[in-house]
């Protein structure tokens, strides 16, 4: 279907303002593009941008889309590491960069936040309260809490300790496809036992609805000990994490490693001395200083019982900040030196050996290009491993990219359905199609697509995401 | 192309090429904020518009020359994207970017191609 973008901006303009259209060359092509490594194609670049204010707007650009089979690709950040950014239809990018307001209400219990809002900058809006936000992703300045939920993502929390973000929700605003805009939830503090629809939107990754606004209850910022931990190799970190599942001992909320090669890149990124070995990166939490010290003495100890090359308690301060810097900054310095491929691995934690083992020799040995180097680090304790095929030049041909990122991408899930693992932090529908219907009954993906027909049948949102386009 | 131009054009890819599309230098972008937050007028959407312009899938039209035309050059991008760890010398490379196509300029600007 060919679209007349003057004439689309302009209808769209008669909704949300001529100032919230776009529909430019440079504005069509930087709202398509994410971090995929692969270049973009035709058919990825929308018509027109629109960046309606209200969920009234959103509600009238998609009853406008509906009537005309117009696919609409809703906007965050556009920071998802799997292709859930980039459209894969032609039509509308709907950008949810204007629904920014926050709204705190301590005698609630709850907050409610715009779906554009910046993770960071709601985080400091929560500060005073000293209320937790339960969303960890390395894109936390930019990321938007409306993607996060939308994601249901993780990042570097562990589960088993805080949860998913969706367990925090108490309710949402969301603007169906057929333009209805519908709230979801309570607002009560008691979340709703039986059918409810916003366990069902949650982690929908935009295909069923838009997440326009979020409420979330005001969950207290625990006190933290931090703990670092250097081991020989990789595998003495995750045969800790094994143990500690086996034993039932309580996990931080945040649990990470850097493997042996990217441990020495992360610390020399932030300035510190080389490590003998693998890292172990690890946050304890409790209700108060006193507890947390405790369980941070107790989980100290039984670190040591693995024979760490070194393992202690470190308060707040310059040593953490840089220790921590490192894992946020490992696959950033790692990126500088080459082209990364990424994997997600969440196997069944007592497979978590396995799981790497196998992941190690897939990255070892592509079909789609040889002698790349293996790199590997992530949120271990959740469990998440995320094994990087490492080459050391940015000079690969765009569809060598795309096909190392396939491969990569199958040969994770691979893995993932060999020990019984699903993800939890990168919204991987768009890039998983093969996964769900090799995981699942035949069903399952059925199932998906009724679903999508009954809410969406004229399938406008995010098209291409349940059906496996790139 | 004359040889001259021929290595500045690979010079510029490869340093485009470095920037990993993580948006973290639009938000500081003074010509983003003041744009009402138009992604193009960012320094993310400026190294993408040059990549593509290098690569032949945009046309140098009055849009894209607005966008490159717009950056002050302040380096407030380099500082996030040296943080992050890609340290691309984002003001150069528009500054050569610039240069390279500048026999190409479109008349004019505005958004409105």
């Amino acid at each position: 279907m060919r679209i007349n973008s003057k004439g689309l901006a302009k209808d769209l303009g008669r909704i949300v303002g001529q100032e919230y259209v776009f529909n430019d060359a440079p504005t069509n092509l930087v709202y398509a593009k994410d971090v995929m490594p692969y270049d973009l194609e035709e058919h990825n670049l929308p018509y027109a941008v629109v960046r309606p204010g209200d969920s009234g707007q959103v509600a009238e650009v998609l009853r406008y889309a509906n009537q005309r089979e117009i696919p609409v690709h809703t906007h965050g950040s556009g920071t998802s590491l799997v292709g859930l950014a980039r459209p894969k239809a032609r039509g509308i990018v709907l950008d949810t960069a204007r629904f920014q307001d926050i709204a705190i209400y301590p005698e609630r219990g709850y907050f409610e936040a715009g779906a554009g809002v910046h993770l960071a900058k709601l985080r400091k809006a929560l500060a005073p309260y000293r209320a937790l936000l339960p969303v960890f992703p390395g894109s936390e300045p930019v990321a938007t809490i409306g993607g996060a939920i939308a994601v249901n993502t993780s990042a570097h929390a562990v589960d088993s300790a805080l949860g998913k973000p969706g367990d925090y929700v108490l309710g949402l605003e969301v603007v169906l496809p057929s333009g209805e805009v519908i709230e979801t939830g309570t607002h009560s503090l008691r979340r709703p036992a039986g059918v409810e629809l916003t366990k069902f939107m949650v982690g929908s990754e935009g295909v069923f609805g838009i997440i326009t606004r979020v409420r979330m209850r005001l969950a207290p910022l625990p006190a933290t000990t931090n703990i670092v931990a250097t081991f020989s190799k990789t595998e003495d970190i995750l045969a800790v994490v094994m143990e500690m599942y086996r034993r039932g001992i309580s996990p931080p909320m945040f649990f990470e490693y850097l493997d042996e090669s990217s441990a020495r890149i992360g610390y020399s990124a932030v300035g510190l001395p080389e490590p003998a070995g693998a890292v172990a990166i690890i946050t304890m939490h409790s209700d108060n200083s006193v507890g947390c010290r405790d369980k941070s003495e107790r989980f100290l100890e039984f670190l040591k019982e693995a024979d760490p090359i070194d393992a202690k308690i470190l308060g707040p301060g310059l040593e953490w900040d840089q220790i921590w810097g490192s894992r946020a900054e490992a696959g950033n310095y790692v990126y500088r030196q080459g082209s990364t491929f990424g994997s997600e691995v969440t196997p069944r934690v007592d497979k978590l050996l396995d799981a790497f083992i196998d992941t190690k020799d897939f990255i070892l040995n592509l079909e789609s290009y040889a002698g790349p180097q293996f790199i590997s680090f992530g949120h271990i304790g959740a469990p998440t491993l995320h094994g990087y095929a490492f080459i050391p030049t940015k000079d690969i041909p765009s569809q060598v990219k795309k096909a190392i990122t396939l491969e990569v991408r199958q040969k994770s899930e691979n893995i993932n359905i060999k020990y019984g693992g699903c993800g939890g932090e990168w919204g991987l529908t768009a890039q998983r199609i093969d996964f769900l219907k090799a995981r699942y009954q035949p069903a399952y993906y059925q199932l998906l697509l009724n679903l999508k027909k009954a809410l969406d049948p004229t399938n406008i949102l995010n098209r291409g995401n349940l059906e496996g386009w790139l | 192309m004359s040889a001259r131009q021929a290595d500045l054009k690979s010079a510029l890819l490869a340093e485009v090429a470095k920037c990993r599309a993580c948006r973290f230098c639009v938000d500081v972008c003074p010509t983003y904020q003041v744009s009402a937050g138009v992604e193009a007028l960012s320094s993310y959407g400026r190294i993408q518009i040059i990549k593509h312009l290098l690569m032949g899938v945009l046309e140098l039209d009055e849009g894209l020359t607005y966008a490159l035309y717009t950056c002050l050059q302040c380096r407030r991008c380099e500082n996030v994207c040296k943080s992050k760890g890609q340290n691309i010398e984002i003001c150069e490379v528009i500054h050569n970017a610039r240069a390279f196509l500048a026999p190409n300029y479109q008349k004019g600007g505005g958004r409105d191609s």
